[in-house]
């Protein structure tokens, strides 16, 4: 029997790090029945085994669960797991628009964060009733009133509904749950007409396949159903649907109002993309639901096997790879240094690493990765316009009417003593001011406008550096801008070294140039001649620093046993030389892991956002 | 040690013998007589040279008499500065008026011995006071070492204080602008005519030898092995090895080469193709053809050898060819 609209609650948690939110979740799980507390492993919705023996091996994005309330009525409530990463804000706006409601977890000691805030808006943004919860309150820090208030000045929710919850203790889940039957609308989908079901996630199984999270917005969709998709027309059978209540549950039909998923035989993730609609195939909607977008890769950069006869293991693996992560995008590529690799796009630095971890971890592969750069929108004289992220295919400058460069809008909140620093940073950065908000009196939260590129680089490293590591931030893409960007080069001895070459803007390429210049100086050996380092624009010089020719090199005294000392201590100084080449294209192993993490798998969204927690 | 040598394999017929290493100068005579009585018995010796090295703090008539009549014919007086500052900066016992005397006591009685000398130490203007001294008492042979700051000895944490690469070398070109009447036969030793060190040469030529007591390196048979450094493990074990090295053919033609080219005359022709079965230039031909673009390196009719750049850059032959 299917359950009406009226009976139906979608709802999501959003929540920083460590706010408690796969806690509140288990409880939520327990109370309803879903789990009982024996069962109860640490964190169900994060744990694989459970549904490894029904042939299915991933985990669990959306829970169905019934809860008897109050008023007597059987409720079937979703609840949606939401990616806890910028780099996978648009997943989170897809997983958003599958629900009527959120709730705002705000830890009770510490109060309002970047991350909430940035989740907080998109959810305000999608008109979602938001709840505000207050956890943690049985801690001896929680400043229960001071939380109402930054909830209610920056958010412009009203602090004196929030519900008082520690759901570590147990205390306040029943009132959460009670708040989203009252206040979070039912969703309100026409059942009679044809289907539309929004795709928010979808994941990929060995046994299975790629298993498809819906949420149907209107109509039913139903076992056996030819069904298509509507950006791309592709056309399947649904094998089977249903819920995970956590268990993988089938059924008959998902109607519309209810949050679920689908198997329908699809080989690759490439083939479904999140945001896209659902419909049936035989009497197709006329429209697709609103929103999608094809997501696009804004950071790049190249990934080379340490070992040259690791190339075709690591082209197999990507290939592997981008069977449960389509978001990324890979292409052959080739450099004097390094020989044969690729060139990845990734949705942002977080998923850069997550893959390349996954490539090294998952597929044992050890990589020399450059440094990471941006991808720029050009456009030619003659109108012509495309997008380049590899300096090295840039065209001349005269054929170039204008470069544009991505920024983004970051939020940055730290402690008000650092806030001088914060925008000391922020203008080093070539960062455009738009505010300032005081949380309360010790903390505040500065927003700016900033190039990508300057974020790519080591903006992370520097804001910790510059708040002691009290700093976090969010950001969104808020599109292009013309800059006055151009092409730096470095030339060893007049010779132009093709990796090393970047796009950088005007006022920073003496800094850029000199820097890289300096760090080659370091790295090179001196040789019986001297060697020119030089940065240039075009054919203007910018920068030069010299490697002062050897001199004097000589094993003075060399008898007996020293001879084959000293022919090793040579090998190695000859080996050292050849792997100079490779420093000098940088690897990310310092550059982007300011920290060592637990091996995890990157594949939960939950993990994902565990994963910022170490870097912001 | 007598028990070593008494024991130790290889050929009988010897050339040379080198007393070195540590301070062998604080040797009982009578000690050292045992060890000739041993090496006599295990080796035949034809117009031997036997070097001892000695610290001018122990030399004294006596001593320099003993090791004349026990058939010691070569000392290396290990001077290393003329200058009392500079001998202090290196940690040495004896002062430029003790070395003075323990050279004139060695004139006397040696007519062929070597001074060791080391530029680098500060104070700068130290080394050419040390080099007019030693243009005075006329040696018949001088080694001059560029001190250098090896990691792992005392030296190694004062690598600061180091001089400069360029006032190294031109301490390095004064020795040899001092040294007119001297030949320079390798990059650190002098000689008068005749008076190279015979047994260094066997060093640089890469030929085998033996070498007895803790820590002393042989070459024989392709192997590069060394003796247990620790003196107890040592005497529990004489000629126990701590370090053992079988060095490829391709290992040794690179050494050789490598070892020639620090020798001003540098690798004959004929004396590779008769040790190895074919030409130098068979096995590194390509390489001998940089060296030689890059000034490193000169071939004069029957052979290489290196230039005066080659000299001072010898390392980078040596990188070349490894």
């Amino acid at each position: 029997m299917a359950v009406p609209n009226e009976r139906i609650r979608n709802f999501c948690i959003i929540a920083h790090v460590d706010h408690g939110k796969s806690t509140l979740a288990d409880r939520i799980l327990q109370l309803t029945g879903a789990v009982d507390a024996r069962n109860l492993k640490e964190q169900t919705l994060d744990t694989m085994d459970l549904e490894r023996e029904r042939g299915i091996t991933i985990k669990a994005v959306a829970v169905r669960l019934t809860y008897k309330a109050d008023d007597g009525q059987e409720y079937a409530l979703h609840l949606i797991d939401t990616p806890g990463h910028v780099d996978f804000s648009y997943e989170v706006s897809r997983s958003l628009a599958a629900c009527e409601g959120a709730l705002l977890l705000v830890d009770a000691a510490q109060g309002v964060e970047a991350q909430t805030l940035a989740n907080a808006y998109k959810a305000i943004d999608q008109n979602l009733e938001i709840i505000p919860v207050i956890n943690k309150i049985d801690l001896p820090s929680a400043d229960i009133d001071n939380v109402r208030r930054q909830i209610e000045e920056i958010l412009g929710l009203d602090g004196a509904t929030a519900v008082l919850a520690s759901a570590k203790e147990g205390i306040g889940t029943r009132d959460v749950l009670e708040a989203v039957i009252k206040r979070i609308p039912h969703p309100k989908g026409d059942r009679q007409i044809s289907p539309r079901a929004l795709i928010f996630d979808a994941k990929y199984d060995s046994y299975r396949g790629v298993v498809v999270y819906v949420r149907v917005m209107d109509g039913r969709i139903s076992r056996g159903m030819k069904v298509q998709m509507m950006s791309n027309g592709l056309k399947y059978e649904v094998a089977e649907l249903g819920f995970f209540c956590p268990a993988i549950t089938p059924a008959d039909a998902l109607e519309a109002g209810e949050v679920g998923y689908l198997i329908c035989n699809i080989r690759s993730l490439k083939d479904t993309k999140i945001g896209d609609t659902v419909t049936d195939a035989l009497k197709p909607a006329e429209r697709p639901l609103p929103g999608y977008e094809e997501v696009q890769p804004v950071v790049f950069c190249g990934m080379y096997p340490a070992a040259a006869n690791d190339y075709q293991e690591l082209r197999d693996a990507l290939e592997r790879l981008q069977l449960n992560d389509a978001s990324f995008t890979y292409q052959a590529d080739s450099s004097d240094a390094l020989g044969l690799g690729f060139r990845l796009g990734f949705l942002g630095l977080l998923h850069m690493e997550i893959v390349q971890e996954r490539l090294e971890r998952e597929f044992d592969l050890t990589l020399v990765t450059t440094v990471p750069n941006v991808a720029y929108h050009l456009v030619r004289m003659s109108g012509e316009s495309f997008s380049i992220e590899n300096a090295s295919k840039m065209p001349p400058p005269g054929e170039i009417d204008r470069i544009e460069e991505p920024y983004i809008e970051a939020d940055i909140m730290c402690p008000t003593e650092y806030l001088s620093a914060v925008i000391d940073l922020c203008k080093k950065k070539r960062g455009i001011h738009v505010r300032v908000d005081y949380i309360d009196s010790r903390r505040c939260m500065a927003v700016y406008q900033l190039p990508l590129a300057e974020i790519v680089l080591d903006f992370y490293d520097k804001l910790k550096t510059y708040t002691r590591g009290y700093g976090s931030m969010e950001y969104r893409l808020i599109g292009f801008r013309e800059g006055d960007l151009v092409r730096l080069d470095i030339m060893l001895n007049g010779e132009i070294v093709d990796a090393l070459s970047s796009i950088v803007h005007r006022e920073r390429a003496v800094w850029v140039g000199r820097t890289l210049a300096v760090k080659l100086r370091g790295l090179i050996p001196r040789q019986q001649y001297e060697v020119a380092i030089q940065a240039a624009i075009g054919a203007k010089i910018i920068v030069r620093e010299t490697v002062k020719p050897l001199r004097k090199n000589v094993t003075a005294k060399c008898y007996g046993g020293d001879i084959t000392r000293k022919r090793k201590l040579l090998e190695k100084q000859k080996e050292g030389k050849k792997r100079m080449k490779q420093v000098c294209c940088g690897s990310t192993k310092s550059r982007n892991r300011p920290c060592r993490r637990k091996k995890r798998n990157p594949q939960t969204l939950h993990e994902r956002s565990r994963r910022c927690c170490c870097r912001r | 040690m007598c028990s070593e040598i008494e024991n130790c394999e290889g050929p009988d017929a010897a050339e040379t013998v080198f007393f070195g290493g540590g301070t062998p100068s604080l040797v009982a005579p009578e000690s050292l007589e045992e060890i000739f009585a041993a090496l006599h018995s295990r080796f035949t010796f034809t117009n031997p040279e036997i070097t001892i090295e000695a610290n001018p703090d122990d030399v004294d008539a006596a001593l320099a008499s003993a090791w004349r009549s026990i058939g010691v014919n070569r000392i290396s007086l290990g001077v290393q500065s003329f200058n009392d500052a500079a001998l202090h900066y290196l940690g040495r016992r004896h002062d430029a008026a003790r070395a003075h005397r323990a050279c004139e006591i060695v004139r006397e009685r040696f007519e062929n011995w070597s001074l060791d000398l080391i530029f680098g130490a500060p104070p700068v203007s130290a080394w050419e006071e040390t080099l007019r001294t030693c243009v005075e008492l006329a040696p018949p042979h001088v080694s001059a070492y560029g001190l250098t700051y090896e990691e792992g000895t005392p030296f190694g944490k004062r690598k600061s204080e180091a001089v400069d690469e360029e006032t190294s070398l031109t301490m390095y070109r004064q020795a040899r602008a001092a040294l007119t009447d001297y030949a320079r036969y390798e990059i650190s030793n002098f000689a008068r005519p005749g008076c190279e060190c015979r047994h260094n040469l066997v060093y640089w030529r890469n030929e085998e030898y033996a070498g007895f007591g803790p820590g002393a390196y042989s070459y024989v048979n392709r192997v590069r092995a060394r003796n247990a450094t620790k003196t107890d493990e040592y005497l529990s074990a004489p000629g126990k090895k701590d370090e053992t090295l079988h060095l490829s053919d391709r290992e040794i033609r690179v050494e050789t080469v490598i070892q020639y080219l620090r020798l001003r005359a540098g690798l004959r022709n004929r004396a590779y193709l008769e040790r190895f079965g074919n030409t130098v230039r068979e096995d590194f031909g390509v390489v001998i053809d940089g060296l030689i673009r890059r000034g490193l390196i000169a071939e004069d009719g029957d052979g290489i050898r290196p230039t005066e750049l080659g000299f001072e850059l010898n390392n980078e032959i040596g990188l070349a060819l490894v």
